[in-house]
């Protein structure tokens, strides 16, 4: 599904530059939750924006269902972590949800009906004709969430999109994504710096050190549906933790 | 309480300018001035004069240069006000004869237009747009300038075409600032408007001011301050009234429109959202404190 092979990306000159991407391999399988856990700073974003297409590589191929990435692929989309950055404070939910499909080939009517899908699916089917200001930080974030899900992508890719709300809406915002997950069939690719986050979604969790090069790869083999109490009481969820903490810490 | 404090606003703010007009009024009524005529005699005059014989001789034209002046100069001011927030090299490239344009006050140019467009309506709607261009232009540079880049990214990976970005993302996203210099630039209009009539001119407000004032009729020249006056009172209150309608999500995301926005949004006007979602809000300020901050 998705392959990245010997990634690298250097800021300036290639020898004395400043290296965000090392040497950054692996591959995400169709429908697969990964999640990329590594500390602040260690070029997580900066591969992220490389695998949307957002920013060239210097060195190294993102393959996308068989084709290599060079712009942003029509098939991939991109959930920012500043919500009240990437949502445009002057249209409406509705609006902000339906600007893209516009330009991907969406009838009027197929926009409509995906708007309403999508914003159902994250539960603001009710607050379609809000603005983003009048919604709480998490709302937000599900409107951003509802964006990328009516834009009918392959691939999601998230980049701490939870880093900025409470704890409780946290946890129910990682709910919700595990129900679109399903419900929209979709491949995921999310990047946190919180290890009960990475454990708790994901099918297989990659530890990245800077500069951004896999140094441990974890199978979550934790049985779904997930729950927040249930699934991060088993001894299995307390063992990954603890070995992804010494990853990170190593 | 709410209501109550509204009435005394509006009380506080109505009783100042009737004392004024009372005061003036009491005072020339026995002065016996000749050049500040009693209030019952500039009112008498204003009536006859602007009441309406005098309004499609004079005050219309007057209008209709100062509305010319200003959409030209609204359409180039934010036309290449884009264009140069965009283009880096085209903004450096220019900057020493936009600064050098913009100190040159329109005035001093009135002599060159009549030479070149002669004594009709042209000179003067030149003029005009040359004096209110600048505020726009500066101000629209500086808000394509400030533009969040997320959201630009957030375009990209959505892979919205440049026309769509130009008319959804980056003019709205300017439109604070555009309004800005906007509002700068209609008092600067006004100005304008009114000298460029004193000059080589057969009518308008500010040809019969000084008319007036050459031919000793001051009641009928003071009627044409207030009335100039007046139409800048009306003009500015239509604009803010057109800004607030055109820029509300602005004040809403910045917080300042929580009364509103609970209604709105049907539900508790909880402030903490606003709080979260502009970390930069700063509710003590007055409601166009930011929007009124213009570069002029």
């Amino acid at each position: 599904m998705l392959e990245v092979s010997h990634l690298r990306k250097v800021y300036g000159n290639q020898e004395t530059g400043n290296v965000a991407v090392g040497d950054l391999s692996f591959t995400v399988g169709e429908k697969e939750f990964v999640c990329i856990l590594g500390s602040s700073g260690c070029g997580k974003t900066t591969m992220l924006r490389c695998l949307s297409g957002l920013a060239p590589a210097t060195s190294g191929d993102v393959v996308l269902e068989g084709r290599k990435v060079s712009g942003p692929p029509k098939d991939l989309a991109y959930v920012f972590q500043d919500y009240s950055r990437s949502l445009l404070p002057w249209m409406t939910v509705e609006g902000n949800v339906s600007f893209p499909l516009r330009y991907k080939g969406m009838s009027k009517q197929e926009a409509r009906a995906a708007t309403a899908e999508a914003l159902d699916a994250v539960g603001l089917g009710n607050r379609h004709r809000a603005f983003p200001w009048q919604l709480s930080g998490g709302m937000q974030q599900r409107v951003a969430i509802a964006r990328a899900l009516a834009y009918r992508p392959r691939v999601l890719l998230m980049d701490e999109p939870f880093a900025s709300v409470d704890a409780q809406t946290r946890s129910d915002l990682e709910d919700l994504l595990l129900q679109v997950w399903e419900r929209y069939a979709v491949t995921i690719v999310f990047v946190t710096h919180d290890i009960d986050e990475a454990v708790y979604l994901a099918d297989r969790v990659l530890v990245l050190q800077a500069p951004a090069t896999v140094s441990v790869v974890a199978d979550v083999d934790l049985p779904r549906p997930r729950d927040q109490i249930t699934t991060k009481a088993l001894p299995e969820f307390a063992r990954l933790r603890s070995e992804l903490l010494s990853a990170l810490r190593h | 309480m709410n209501a109550a404090s509204r009435a005394g606003t509006f009380l506080a703010q109505f009783l100042l300018p009737v004392a004024v007009v009372v005061g003036y009024g009491l005072w020339s009524s026995q002065a016996d001035s000749f050049y500040f005529p009693p209030l019952q005699e500039i009112g008498e005059t204003f009536a006859d004069t602007w009441l309406f014989e005098r309004v499609p001789v004079d005050l219309l034209p007057s209008l209709g240069r100062l509305a010319a002046g200003y959409v030209l100069a609204v359409v180039v001011g934010v036309g290449v006000g884009l264009a140069l927030g965009l283009w880096r090299i085209a903004r450096l490239a220019s900057e020493p004869v936009v600064e050098f344009l913009r100190a040159l006050p329109a005035p001093a140019l009135i002599p060159f237009a009549l030479l070149l467009f002669g004594t009709g309506n042209n000179s003067k709607v030149f003029i005009i747009a040359l004096g209110t261009v600048w505020p726009i232009l500066l101000n629209t540079i500086d808000g394509v300038r400030g533009l969040e880049s997320q959201q630009l990214d957030m375009a990209r990976s959505y892979r919205i075409p440049p026309r769509s970005v130009l008319l959804h993302i980056i003019l709205p996203a300017a439109s604070p600032r555009i309004f800005a210099g906007m509002r700068t630039s209609l008092s600067i209009g006004i100005i304008l408007m009114v000298i460029s009539e004193m000059v080589a001119s057969d009518n308008g407000v500010g040809y019969f001011i000084l008319q007036s004032q050459r031919s000793f009729r001051i009641p009928e020249m003071w009627t044409g301050i207030v009335l100039i006056g007046l139409v800048g009172f009306v003009l500015n209150w239509l604009f803010l009234r057109v800004e607030a309608r055109v820029l509300f999500w602005h004040r809403g995301a910045r917080g300042l429109l929580r009364e509103d926005a609970g209604g709105r949004a049907g539900d508790a006007p909880a402030p903490a959202p606003a709080d979260e979602a502009a970390p930069d809000a700063t509710p003590a300020i007055p409601p166009t404190a930011r929007s009124s901050r213009p570069v002029s």
